[in-house]
């Protein structure tokens, strides 16, 4: 028996577990696996057009009954600064140097979409029983847009003061999304790494604070740290990392081997990547020119400089340019079917609370 | 129902819940507090003020209940004649931190006391198990004042899996309630040790106004940095650095820690002027992630007892998960 059961009634899902969303490594295949092993399946929108995330829905809609749950990013979208953009060019002039790449060459911009009107209009036509942002909520007329679905609206929260503004703005239910968690923090209310809590410091503060159900979220990849979650007072998780390695993922096949022989002291927290901070596998660039560095762009134009060398190491077999998102439990992460882990999760926080009650 | 585990077992105490070895505030009158409540105190040796440990453990000789005393083992290793002090107040465990146990494990256990070993990782933890540790706390980044920088929910399984049953783990590092207790022990733990929440009681040998602070500070107020040791020119080793409150001083030097270390004669001297006279606007509170949760300042066998029976209500099951504590904003 679950503690709490709050999630699992509003989301109608079988476990209070959410897949995580994590654009760039996964699609409608995680989503479905995870749904039938009773977690809420979530796509993660930010890095796919419109068309692309309308054919995914459909496909997860034509073949699963269970909820879904669709993720959106949205930061205030700013426009590149030209002189910013040739500083950062400068900075990685060498690694253009060693991979014979023209650093004067027209690039595609960086393909990360804030939630807009066109984005409000897929919601509203798919009718996702849940929506979730990260970096805060979109303007107010828009997901004013997005409750008049029915959709319950998610978003996650770093600090204290987050979850208050998220609970006065609208959420539903907020992520308590401490510094453990792999990918980009979703910090809003402020752009200092330094104060960021850690999930059990932050779960049980925001559970005080807010009067919404709270996902806990970072370093919770088992079923001692999910029943550890409950007992801080959250009422589910979500888990992003320990599902990377699931077949169902589209983590290549060098990441994975790297996601296999990570230590739980291979992350770290950068802003080189994309401009945001983001916690994920260290590689060559985070290493010499990160993890954080001021001369990165703003969110997301950092990415721009960095996509052809990522293309070509990659093409190289190497990820010396490739963002690896994942958080600091990584090395709980096992190769197994999403439907398989999910139940194994759940099945083991269970146990483990009835032995302790015991 | 008092919570037992192997650790309540191994130290012959009720509760499986300690206060940190806070240097200098963590006194005999806190440690003997939370003790005779059932906890286990743990007295802050610190940095070897050899007249205050005299002093203190002479009060601890009338303490009946199991307590222990803590050390910075880097510091305590430049004056090796504080640990028979501390011995001779017969102590059931002494704790060290910060640096290798395993040139005073033998003193210690031949002695009679049992070795209590924090560590930060996993290179650590290993350590301290080879210098014959009788029981580890994990510490987690989110602690007040010196760690390092994992995470609790990353570190304490990494520690209890290294032991393998071994040894009893407590969880230290941002936890103040019986929710943290409860949640260690689903980890795992077999019990917890907290620092700020004892800061905030009324043994504590700690300034009222810093205690007042810890009161009103919200989560995400505290920092981990060099800021508070240089300035008072303490040079820890890598990799600890201390967590504390954000205040003025913290918001000064913040990204500027090449620059403090450069000015270090001046601001140590500024510095001390304004611990001397109580300014907390420059002078540092040590104190954890879990300041959000501490709202009031009571007796520290109130503490012991609010979190041990919050924990068995919610290790039971008989808590009422959605009935939360509500705080006022």
């Amino acid at each position: 028996m679950w503690p709490d059961r709050r999630i699992i009634d509003l989301f109608k899902t079988e476990f209070p577990i959410v897949q995580a969303p994590m654009a760039g490594v996964m699609d409608a295949d995680l989503v479905m696996a995870a749904a039938q092993g009773g977690a809420l399946g979530s796509l993660p929108c930010a890095m796919l057009s419109l068309e692309k995330a309308g054919e995914q829905i459909r496909i997860i809609r034509q073949r699963i009954a269970a909820p879904v749950n669709l993720n959106f990013f949205c930061h205030h979208g700013v426009e590149a600064d030209p002189a910013r953009e040739a500083a950062w060019r400068k900075r990685l002039a060498s690694y253009y140097g060693e991979y014979g790449l023209d650093p004067a060459a027209p690039f595609n911009a960086a393909n990360r979409a804030p939630f807009d009107q066109m984005s409000c209009d897929i919601v509203e036509e798919l009718k996702p029983e849940i929506v979730s942002f990260h970096f805060g909520l979109p303007d107010q007329h828009l997901l004013d847009r997005v409750k008049a679905t029915g959709a319950i609206v998610m978003s996650s929260a770093t600090t204290v003061r987050e979850a208050l503004w998220l609970e006065a703005h609208g959420a539903d239910v907020i992520i308590a999304q401490g510094a453990e968690a792999g990918g980009h923090r979703g910090m809003f209310l402020t752009d200092s790494i330094a104060e960021q809590p850690g999930t059990l410091a932050l779960v049980p503060q925001v559970v005080d604070a807010v009067k919404v159900p709270v996902l806990a979220a970072g370093g919770i990849a088992d079923g001692r740290g999910i029943a550890a979650a409950f007992a801080l007072g959250a009422a589910g998780v979500q888990i992003g990392s320990a599902y990377l390695r699931c077949p169902e993922s589209k983590v290549s096949p060098p990441a994975r081997a790297l996601l296999a022989e990570a230590r739980d002291d291979s992350t770290v927290l950068t802003n080189v990547m994309t401009g945001r901070p983001a916690r994920g596998l260290v590689n060559r660039v985070m290493r010499e020119v990160g993890p954080i560095s001021p001369d990165a762009p703003a969110f997301p134009h950092a990415a721009t400089a960095l996509a052809p060398l990522k293309a070509a190491a990659e093409k190289l077999g190497r990820v010396d340019f490739t963002n690896l998102w994942v958080g600091q439990a990584v090395r709980l992460g096992r190769d197994m079917p999403a439907a398989e882990l999910t139940r194994a999760l759940a099945n083991d926080a269970l146990a483990r609370m009835r032995r302790l009650a015991g | 129902m008092p919570i037992t585990t192997p650790l309540t077992t191994l130290l012959g105490i009720k509760h499986p819940i300690f206060s940190a070895p806070m240097d200098v505030i963590a006194g005999a009158r806190l440690t003997a507090a939370v003790s005779a409540a059932g906890g286990f105190g743990i007295l802050g040796g610190g940095y070897g003020d050899k007249a205050w440990l005299e002093q203190e453990t002479a009060k601890l000789r009338a303490c009946a209940s199991p307590f222990g005393i803590g050390f910075i083992t880097w510091s305590m290793a430049r004056q090796p004649e504080l640990l028979d002090i501390a011995l001779e107040a017969k102590p059931r465990g002494i704790m060290l931190s910060f640096g290798d146990p395993k040139p005073h494990a033998p003193r210690i256990k031949a002695a009679g006391s049992l070795l209590i070993c924090q560590v930060q990782n996993e290179d650590m933890a290993k350590q301290a198990l080879d210098a014959g540790a009788d029981i580890l706390i994990a510490q987690g980044t989110e602690a007040g004042g010196h760690g390092a920088s994992r995470t609790l929910i990353d570190i304490v399984p990494v520690v209890i899996d290294l032991a393998a049953g071994r040894v009893p783990v407590v969880a230290a590092g941002g936890l103040a309630d019986g929710r943290g207790l409860a949640a260690m022990m689903m980890l795992g733990a077999s019990g917890v040790m907290l620092g700020t929440r004892f800061y905030a009681s009324r043994e504590c040998d700690g300034a009222d106004e810093a205690k007042k602070r810890i009161c009103a500070a919200d989560s995400g107020e505290t920092v981990r940095s060099i800021i508070f040791d240089v300035s008072r020119k303490l040079w820890w080793p890598a990799p600890f650095t201390g967590r504390a409150l954000i205040n003025d001083h913290a918001r000064r030097w913040m990204g500027r820690e090449v620059e403090l270390v450069q000015n270090v004669e001046a601001v140590a001297v500024e510095y001390a002027a304004a611990r001397d006279a109580g300014d907390f606007d420059i002078a540092g509170v040590f104190a954890g992630d879990g300041v959000g949760l501490i709202h009031d300042i009571p007796p520290a066998a109130e503490i012991v007892e609010r979190i041990a029976s919050e924990a068995d209500q919610i290790l039971s099951g008989q808590r009422n998960f959605q009935a939360a504590p509500q705080r006022a904003h």
